[in-house]
């Protein structure tokens, strides 16, 4: 196929033409030659070995979020005959792309998979998603804070495992500040303040803000607390709630920050989750993004000083988060589910010190996120992981006003996103981009059969 | 296609029954066709099943609903009916089209000019003609990872190129209103030496003596070009417009560089027609769906290609 | 006549302007980091953007998986259009028109048209995330089979019929008169299906999913995913997946230049 020079087709001469056109149109009318096409990827296996695909590990710089994940696979196969085999995915390919979607589509899906909330539904109601209770101790459970295991699961049954809890917050450069001649009393509370604020803080080469632009979940994930701080919701009582005031004002709020030249259009380097490259390179004074950032910047970025703050609130709104946060799941199609569920509640579950160890250095070591277990909380506290700075404030601050990364089917998602990209970046009226999107998940819903929408 | 296959299978039967005698007793031609459709038996088999197999295929999956993970559901022609209160799709047809229409048009008279400029001998010519042509020789994943970096917002490049004249913030990759705009002039830069190169070739078919009879006559460089060059050049163009028209549209520089540039983005403002249907069946997982739009598309191909046909007469776009 | 001086500067500068942006990237991968967004020459010229992206990222084994692909693809289907050419150009048999005339109204199809029933074709085949779903796919292209059918119908008959009285069959006739007369076509054809096959993004894209089959162009286009910020990496693998390109361009531009005449314009 790609054998196509030039990327151009050079058109026969008129003969040829005037016949293939024949034989074109019969071929479209040859009918149906469909064979059996569906019922790939038998479940239920007993495999050797089994593919953990994930966006940490082995990566070519070898880092330690990396080394984290190797190691877990190697301490795994070190005991056990089901061998786990790592599978290095780039975070922008994996978030963005379309790997996972095309290896399940061909049947050829990985056995262990990381999944964010926002793509929990998509997979639960593909029916790939692996029951793990059986593998779950009482007490593994009991560990979990409340609304962790609620939000990977359907009727009772956990299907997947979290290993984090990452709130969002907004980030400001030190210097960005003291080079504009503003302090500490002028970091923005309100949305209005933002604005004002961030028009001081922006020019030649910087922006005063900076929200995600590249359309996606994260954009999603990033977007919702500016409707839940106006009492919004995407959905209430199963009945679609979008076409409110809240979702208007938040749209209009991140249009505002583009319209007035203060937030960038395109971000740099991996953008908006990225802090390093934008807020660290000098190129956004306040930055939204996620508790993660912190150890990016601790790893590459130690001579920016930064601090956080609250999500601005409208005037008058509540202070809110969104609480991201990946999970490990296993394929219920894959080569042997049984066997992977038991390796994601070995590795993250595991409620002996090990365990515990493990998940500390995942959450406050290797990378920094808010520990979703209590147990493993209290051991990062033993070691004052959160006892000042940015972290503390993540946790005593902000994570509370959070709630948890919604699950939405993605005919859910992509009329928000559309809404949230035309707004951001088209200039199109707020009220009937939310109208739109309204009346397109309204449709939705009327026909959807799959699991409860959260 | 399914025409082709039932005058080539007989006589492979034939030739596959062996035996001296029977061999011996195939008539001169016959043994000629035997030969024939062996030689050709590779590549029409191989353009059967990776061509038109699939475009038959597309038919028949275009009637189920099939989700991410290989489960199929009959539904009829729902798939079609979505398309019509598909908004996006709507939106990608308006990108496509209108990266055609300024596309096609702008490619076509630079390349032309391009052509005109170098196609009399001077010192350097070689160079010249290569670097217009470079361009054309990296592929589209390297172009649009250059110009991404070229444009990067307030630091690349053109940034800085652009600043004395108080354009520094314009951001051509985040703009909905310019980025469509930049996809064109990248791929108008990617293209027109290909196209020069083509030109020029049908400028060779130009005889000298016209030209020459022409300026003896007091025609001006213009008037030479218009009455002389231009009438000569039909087939030439005709062949380039087809030809890049075919390629905006379903050509890889619609998937490939929209896919790195900009990946349909700002606000999907450069999301063409395959740039969709890719996304639809791969990041969306409604192969179903995304079938039945490669249905449409091909069925707007024959017949855009049957229209082109029909307006030139026949293809007889070289005679007067 | 002034245009006698006017034309050539301009064309000079205009190309200039054209190779423009790819000298300014070639320069920027010699920059160190911080520098990448500066204007002008390098401070100091450094290689590292370079032996990092060759030491540290696969590109290597990225470049091996597209040469091999490349050449195989080539390879095969200079073999396979020019069997089929010779047919076409050469033998009578019942359905000559028609064949090929179905060849040719194949040229319509795209690959990102017919990309997703491709896909499930492939899939089928059990061809997905392996080099033969990389080649084999590729080969079949009606470009070819018209260039090369055009070119033997230029090759004088009586060749043929010399080795006629030979009383060689049609495949000794092939073999040892079509093929040794056909060289400086298919070195043509193979720069242009080099070339292609070098760039191909798309169903290298759609086919594999397994990191050690990823080719060339899906590797640079990776890079921006795990190298984001870094645009002195990004640069350098670009630039070091366009050298070939621009070595098999510089080497074989007549015999392109030759191809692209033949390009069904005549």
């Amino acid at each position: 196929m790609s054998a196509d020079p030039f990327l151009n087709r050079p058109i026969g001469r008129r003969s040829v033409l005037r016949g293939g056109l024949g034989a074109l149109a019969a071929s479209a009318f040859a009918g149906p030659l469909l064979t059996a096409c569906g019922g790939d990827s038998s479940g239920g296996g007993d495999g050797k070995e089994m593919s953990f695909w994930n966006f940490y590990g082995p990566a070519d710089d070898n880092g330690p979020q990396s080394k984290w994940f190797v190691s877990l696979a190697e301490q795994w196969n070190a005991n056990n005959d089901v061998k786990v085999e790592l599978r290095y995915i780039p975070g922008k390919e994996y978030l963005g792309g379309n790997v996972l979607q095309t290896a399940f589509q061909a049947g050829q899906g990985p056995d262990i998979f990381l999944i964010s909330p926002g793509d929990f539904l998509r997979y639960y109601n593909g029916g790939v998603l692996q029951d793990l209770s059986a593998q779950l101790s009482d007490q593994t459970k009991a560990d979990y804070l409340p609304g962790m295991l609620e939000a990977r699961s359907v009727d009772g049954k956990i299907y997947g495992l979290p290993m984090e809890i990452e709130p969002l917050a907004m980030y400001y450069s030190e210097a960005a500040f003291e080079k504009a001649g503003l302090s500490e009393a002028d970091l923005p509370k309100t949305w209005d303040q933002t604005l004002a604020v961030a028009q001081k803080l922006t020019g030649k080469n910087k922006y005063g803000v900076m929200f995600e632009t590249a359309p996606g979940y994260y954009q999603n994930f990033t977007w919702y607390p500016f409707l839940w701080q106006g009492d919004g919701a995407v959905i209430k009582d199963g009945k679609v709630a979008f076409d409110t005031p809240a979702a208007v004002q938040a749209l209009k709020f991140w249009q505002d920050t583009i319209q007035s030249k203060v937030a960038p259009r395109k971000a740099l380097g991996g953008g908006g989750g990225d802090v390093l490259a934008n807020l660290g390179a000098g190129a956004a004074a306040m930055q939204q993004s996620g508790i993660w950032a912190v150890s990016d910047m601790r790893a590459k970025g130690q001579k920016t000083k930064y601090g956080i703050i609250p999500h601005p609130t409208p005037e008058g709104g509540k202070q809110a988060t969104d609480l991201g946060g990946w999970a490990f799941v296993a394929n219920a199609k894959g080569k042997n589910p049984e066997a992977a569920a038991k390796f994601i509640a070995w590795a993250l579950g595991s409620t002996d010190a090990e365990g515990v160890e493990r998940g500390r250095q995942w959450n406050t070591v290797v990378k920094t996120n808010v520990p979703p277990r209590k147990s493993v909380q209290q051991a990062a506290d033993s070691q004052g992981a959160f006892a000042e700075g940015v972290l503390k404030k993540f946790v005593s601050e902000i994570a509370p006003t959070g709630q948890p990364e919604p699950r939405f089917p993605p005919e859910v998602y992509q009329p928000i996103a559309d809404a949230i990209q035309a707004c951001q970046l088209n200039a199109t009226d707020p009220g009937k981009a939310a109208a739109d999107a309204a009346e397109k998940i309204d449709t939705f819903l009327k026909t959807y059969q799959g699991a409860p929408i959260s | 296609m399914a025409t082709t296959t039932a005058p080539r299978s007989k006589p492979l039967v034939k030739a596959g029954t062996p035996g001296e005698k029977q061999k011996r007793s195939l008539t001169r031609k016959q043994r000629e066709a035997v030969a024939a459709y062996a030689f050709l038996a590779p590549d029409v088999i191989g353009l059967l099943v990776f061509v038109a197999l699939p475009m038959v295929l597309a038919f028949a999956v275009a009637l189920f609903k099939v989700d991410g993970f290989g489960n199929y559901q009959y539904v009829g022609l729902a798939n079609y009916k979505l398309m019509g209160s598909d908004d996006q799709l709507l939106a990608s047809l308006k990108v496509t089209g209108t990266y055609v229409i300024t596309y096609v048009p702008i490619a076509f008279v630079v390349s032309l000019a391009l052509a005109m400029l170098v196609r009399n001998k001077f010192k350097g010519i070689g160079w010249v003609r290569s670097a217009f042509f470079l361009p054309n020789v990296v592929s589209l994943v390297v172009v649009g990872l250059l110009w991404q970096f070229l444009l990067v917002d307030k630091r690349g490049a053109i940034s800085s190129l652009l600043a004395p004249f108080g354009l520094e913030d314009v951001s051509f990759l985040g703009t909905p209103s310019l980025a469509l705009g930049t996809y064109v002039v990248i791929s108008v830069w990617f293209i027109m030496g290909y196209q020069m190169l083509v030109f020029l070739a049908g400028l060779k078919d130009v005889p000298k003596e016209l030209e020459d009879a022409a300026h003896i006559d007091g025609a001006g460089s213009w008037q030479r070009f218009r009455y002389v060059i231009w009438p000569l050049l039909r087939p030439t163009s005709f062949f380039v417009v087809v030809n890049s028209t075919i390629g905006a549209v379903t050509g890889l520089q619609a998937f490939d560089l929209v896919y790195v540039l900009t990946a349909g983005g700002p606000a999907r403002s450069t999301s063409t027609v395959v740039l969709y249907i890719y996304e639809q069946a791969f990041t969306f997982n409604n192969i179903g769906y995304a079938t039945a739009l490669t249905t449409v598309v091909v069925a707007l191909l024959v017949i855009c290609t049957g229209l082109m046909f029909a307006l030139t007469r026949g293809g007889r776009f070289d005679e007067e | 006549m002034r245009s006698r001086f006017v034309l050539p500067v301009l064309a000079h500068v205009l190309a200039l302007i054209a190779v423009a942006p790819l000298l300014w990237v070639l320069v920027s991968v010699f920059k160190p980091a911080e520098e990448v967004f500066a204007s002008g020459w390098p401070s100091t010229w450094t290689l590292d953007n370079l032996r990092y992206v060759l030491l540290k990222v696969p590109l290597p084994r990225f470049m091996l998986n597209s040469a091999l692909v490349s050449v195989v693809v080539t390879i095969i289907a200079l073999f396979f259009h020019s069997m089929a050419a010779y047919a076409l150009a050469r033998l009578r048999f019942p359905g000559r028109g028609i064949i090929f005339s179905a060849i040719m109204s194949t040229l319509l199809v795209s690959l990102p048209v017919i990309l997703v029933p491709l896909f499930l074709v492939a899939k089928q085949l059990g061809l997905l995330d392996s080099y033969a779903g990389l080649i084999v796919p590729s080969i079949f292209h009606a470009f070819g089979i018209f260039l090369l059918r055009q070119y033997y119908l230029s090759i004088p008959r009586e060749l043929e019929e010399a080795a006629d009285l030979d009383g060689c069959g049609y495949w000794r006739r092939y073999w040892s008169v079509i093929l040794p007369l056909s060289r400086p076509v298919l070195a043509s054809l193979s720069v242009l299906f080099f070339l292609a096959n070098w760039n191909a993004f798309l169903w290298p894209l759609t086919i594999t999913r397994n990191p050690d089959l990823r080719m060339i162009q899906q590797g640079i286009a990776g890079m921006q995913g795990q190298y984001s910020s870094a645009w002195n990496l990004i640069l350098a693998a670009a630039v070091i997946a366009a050298i070939p390109t621009v070595v098999v361009f510089v080497a074989g531009q007549k015999r392109l230049v030759d191809a692209m005449k033949t390009t069904g314009l005549k």
